[in-house]
């Protein structure tokens, strides 16, 4: 047992040196301290902390090739500025300097290396004029203006299909969407507003197709589908419309503008409308107001709920009459 | 009088916020300090992962060496050798007194105890088996009858006493249990006019399997001692009565405490009695028994020999194994609620303390030196055990969360994260040494038991740092800060294996 506690001992006094003796070293590690031999001192350093996207790029520092790759860290470097190069191979080197300073860490940890040679992927198989890409679906649409046909493919360019016609007599296109449930698009220019569906979607509720919408007294600026697929939100020089996209729907007027909109913007997902309307000053002079129309069914209900007694709102849910 | 009375009290007071207050101004001081001064902040975290790293080296080479003893200690043929000493070293003359304190366990916890005893190779006549039952138990006495009738014709001589509730001055402890019925073998020796320096009293929880060869080696012990009446002996005590049947959070925790015992038998400057120990009847009654109101008996026996002995006492490691149950109960969190209380139970000889340096004031004969040394190794290993895994897992993150722009632009916060890392790889090298000896510790597979419990038993020390954060610091927490605020605790005892009554 004796023998035991005497190589305990050994044991209890060499862990009592290793720490006493290893705490200075590890402290000054961790502070970034490093022992010059030269001067027989402690200098404060700093590191340089290199992470880059792709992975294991070589490092030089001032030229000198470190066995470290990143993402690494490179200590004990004396304050100063040093010249960092990243190279991995068939990619663009990246090159800067970079500021130690005593004590603390340099942070190159946002370097994006490029392939030299991308890869670049041809996607359309046909001409076309313009594109769509719905990032939730993985779909890119193509329509080629010339033959008036609209084109679908996924991301990657498998299934490059033909997937709708639009109609021969629409001369000019100013601009198209494509309606959130993905059965059909509009097309409209300043007059006239197509409403084309695509190959095999059959919909009851559009006996006519395509449907047109003509636009005699206001030029058109911008249109919008809404959320519900069926109605458009139609801009145009004189004001913010909704209409139904079916033959000879009429649109109701929901603003009039003042003079033109300098922009607008339609949110899908909410149905609100973002649009500006200049306006005149008493001065003469000209300026800008920016408006948000909510569009939303829901808001729709919202609204006759809160503004009748709850007792009514439920008998109208069950087919009563409210008064 | 009164003056002086108020002035103990007031000692004691002080005594018992010390190990609390301690840890947490530690913790306090190091959260705040994370946010006040993070360089400092993990300059200290640093300082302590590499103490921590250093320490787990260290330990893990003294388990391995405990170890080492253990595997060539436990099958030796003890008695054959206590049968070779000399014919005046006492062996024919000496008995062995085993009391069982008994508080509210059920038979199938008390019948596999006995019958472990009454399968050991040792001369049975020499056995003095003491069931000692608490009076306000109600299944005491029908118990006392059936494990009378069951077991008292295999020893020399069996006794069943009933401690009554409610003593005056007494807690309702073990310990109050144990010397009611210590007492009743005094008279029992008294009238066969046995002499106290011929029995070895050993004081058993109440589901101890003890290994067979555990008399013989005590015995040898004793014998062999010099000044065999100023010691305790102290067996290593195992969870191996249903350690296949243990869910594996109980059954690691319980590993890692037996390991911890181990340990601790290495470092004999520091050792102190837990659970099931042994020591001379003489010393029992010349140091008045066990202490009647304190939770923490176990150790408190060691500290009172200690005091009466003027420092000349110690504890010799017995390498043979006691088995015990391991806690656990029927789902993972009950098990976790057992496993913190049975913690914080063994917490709370934090109570020890304020008792230790009260007696070490009163004392004149202990060497200065060795007063301070062992009031610091106790009141230092109550306040580790509160802050290790808090400074670990919880503050050791904070300065890198808290320390702000211009502290994460330092060396030392980039170089804070990666040392932390280090200290956990070396915790997981050396996690290898103790899945390799706790395997070799095992109970062989009982029928039933797929051998993929095996692989479980490996697989299961992944759950290591879970089971720190729970059981690591939390329980030592709470009994110091009860003990600060003199919320004493009350002796529970543990539930093991869904056997208690």
């Amino acid at each position: 047992m004796y023998g035991f506690q005497k190589i305990r001992s050994c044991l209890f006094y060499l862990s009592l040196f290793l720490f006493f003796a290893g705490l200075p070293f590890i402290l000054s590690f961790a502070l970034g301290y490093k022992f010059n031999a030269h001067s027989l001192k402690f200098v404060k350093t700093g590191l340089i902390f290199i992470k880059t996207q792709p992975a294991a790029a070589k490092i030089y520092i001032n030229g000198k090739l470190f066995s470290e790759k990143s993402p690494a860290s490179i200590h004990e470097l004396l304050p100063g500025t040093y010249k960092v190069a990243l190279e991995l191979a068939n990619h663009y080197p990246w090159k800067a300097e970079v500021e130690v300073e005593a004590g603390k860490t340099s942070r190159v940890d946002k370097v994006i290396l490029f392939p030299v040679r991308p890869n670049l992927q041809q996607l359309n198989q046909e001409k076309f004029s313009s594109f769509r890409i719905d990032v939730e679906k993985k779909i890119i649409y193509y329509l080629d203006q010339e033959k008036k046909v609209v084109y679908r493919s996924n991301l990657d360019a498998n299934n490059f299909e033909d997937i709708a016609s639009l109609p021969d007599k629409f001369a000019q296109i100013d601009g198209w969407e494509i309606s959130p449930d993905k059965r059909k698009l509009f097309i409209f220019n300043q007059y006239q507003i197509n409403i084309s569906f695509f190959d095999n979607q059959v919909d009851y509720e559009y006996p006519v197709s395509p449907v047109f919408l003509e636009y005699r007294q206001n030029k058109i600026i911008d249109v919008f589908w809404h959320s519900d697929s069926y109605h458009l939100v139609v801009l145009t020089d004189k004001n913010v419309q909704v209409v139904e996209s079916r033959q000879g729907a009429l649109p109701i007027n929901l603003v009039e503008l003042n003079r033109g909109t300098p922009g607008a913007f339609y949110d899908v997902k909410e149905d609100v409308l973002y649009f500006g309307d200049r306006q005149r000053s008493a001065d003469g002079s000209f300026y800008n107001n920016l408006y948000k129309l909510e569009l939303s069914a829901n808001l729709y209900l919202l609204e006759r709920l809160i503004a009748q007694p709850f007792g009514q709102a439920k008998s109208a849910q069950n087919g009563e009459a409210v008064e | 009088m009164e003056r002086r009375l108020n002035k103990v009290l007031f000692l004691k007071r002080a005594l018992e916020i010390i190990p609390g207050g301690l840890s947490w101004s530690i913790i306090i001081g190091l959260i705040g300090l994370s946010f006040l001064h993070p360089v400092s902040g993990a300059m200290i975290i640093i300082s302590f992962d590499f103490y921590w790293i250093i320490r787990t080296v260290y330990l893990t080479t003294l388990l391995v060496m405990a170890h080492h003893r253990l595997s060539r200690q436990r099958n030796e043929d003890w008695l054959a050798r206590c049968r070779d000493l000399p014919a005046n070293s006492g062996f024919p003359e000496l008995y062995q007194v085993i009391i069982f304190p008994v508080y509210n366990e059920g038979l199938e916890v008390l019948r596999p105890s006995l019958a472990a005893l009454s399968d050991i190779h040792y001369p049975k006549d020499k056995l003095v088996v003491v069931m000692a039952f608490e009076e306000r138990n109600a299944h005491a006495h029908d118990n006392a009858l059936i494990l009378e009738e069951e077991f008292s014709g295999r020893f020399g001589a069996y006794l069943s006493t009933f401690h009554p509730d409610g003593l005056p001055g007494e807690s309702r402890t073990k310990g109050a249990n144990a010397t009611w019925s210590a007492k009743a073998v005094r008279q029992f020796l008294d009238e066969r006019k046995i002499a106290y320096e011929q029995v070895v009293i050993s004081c058993f929880d109440a589901d101890t399997c003890v290994d067979k060869e555990y008399f013989g080696c005590l015995s040898y012990h004793f014998l062999t001692s010099q000044k065999r009446h100023q010691a305790s002996y102290q067996p290593m005590p195992v969870y191996n009565n249903n350690i296949w049947q243990a869910p594996s959070f109980a059954r690691l925790v319980e590993i890692s405490s037996s390991f911890c015992q181990m340990i601790e038998s290495m470092r004999l400057e520091k050792f102190v009695t837990f659970s099931s120990h042994s020591m001379s009847f003489k010393t029992l009654v010349e140091i008045d028994y066990w202490p009647t109101n304190m939770i923490s008996d176990d150790s408190v026996i060691y500290w009172k020999g200690y005091l009466h002995y003027n420092g000349d006492y110690r504890v010799i490691p017995l390498y043979v194994t006691v088995s015990l149950d391991v806690a656990y109960s029927s789902n993972i969190w009950r098990t976790m609620l057992v496993q913190y209380k049975q913690k914080r139970r063994w917490a709370w000889g934090v109570e020890n303390f304020p008792f230790v340096v009260q007696g070490f004031i009163k004392n004149k004969n202990i060497p200065l030196f060795n007063k301070l040394r062992r009031s610091f190794h106790l009141l230092e290993s109550h306040v580790t055990w509160a802050v290790w895994a808090v400074i670990l897992v919880v503050i050791g993150p904070l300065p890198i969360f808290f320390g702000g722009s211009f502290f994460s632009q330092t060396a030392i916060a980039y170089n804070l994260p990666k040392i932390t890392g280090l200290l956990f790889k070396f915790t997981l090298f050396t996690s290898l040494a103790w899945i390799f000896l706790s395997w070799t510790i095992l109970p062989p597979r009982p029928k039933g038991i797929s051998w993929f419990k095996h692989v479980l038993l490996i697989l299961e020390w992944i759950f290591v740092p879970f089971i720190i954060l729970i059981i690591g610091s939390a329980p030592a927490i709470d009994a110091q800060t009860r003990l600060m605020f003199a919320k004493y605790m009350e002796f529970n005892p543990t539930l093991k294996g869904n056997k208690v009554l």
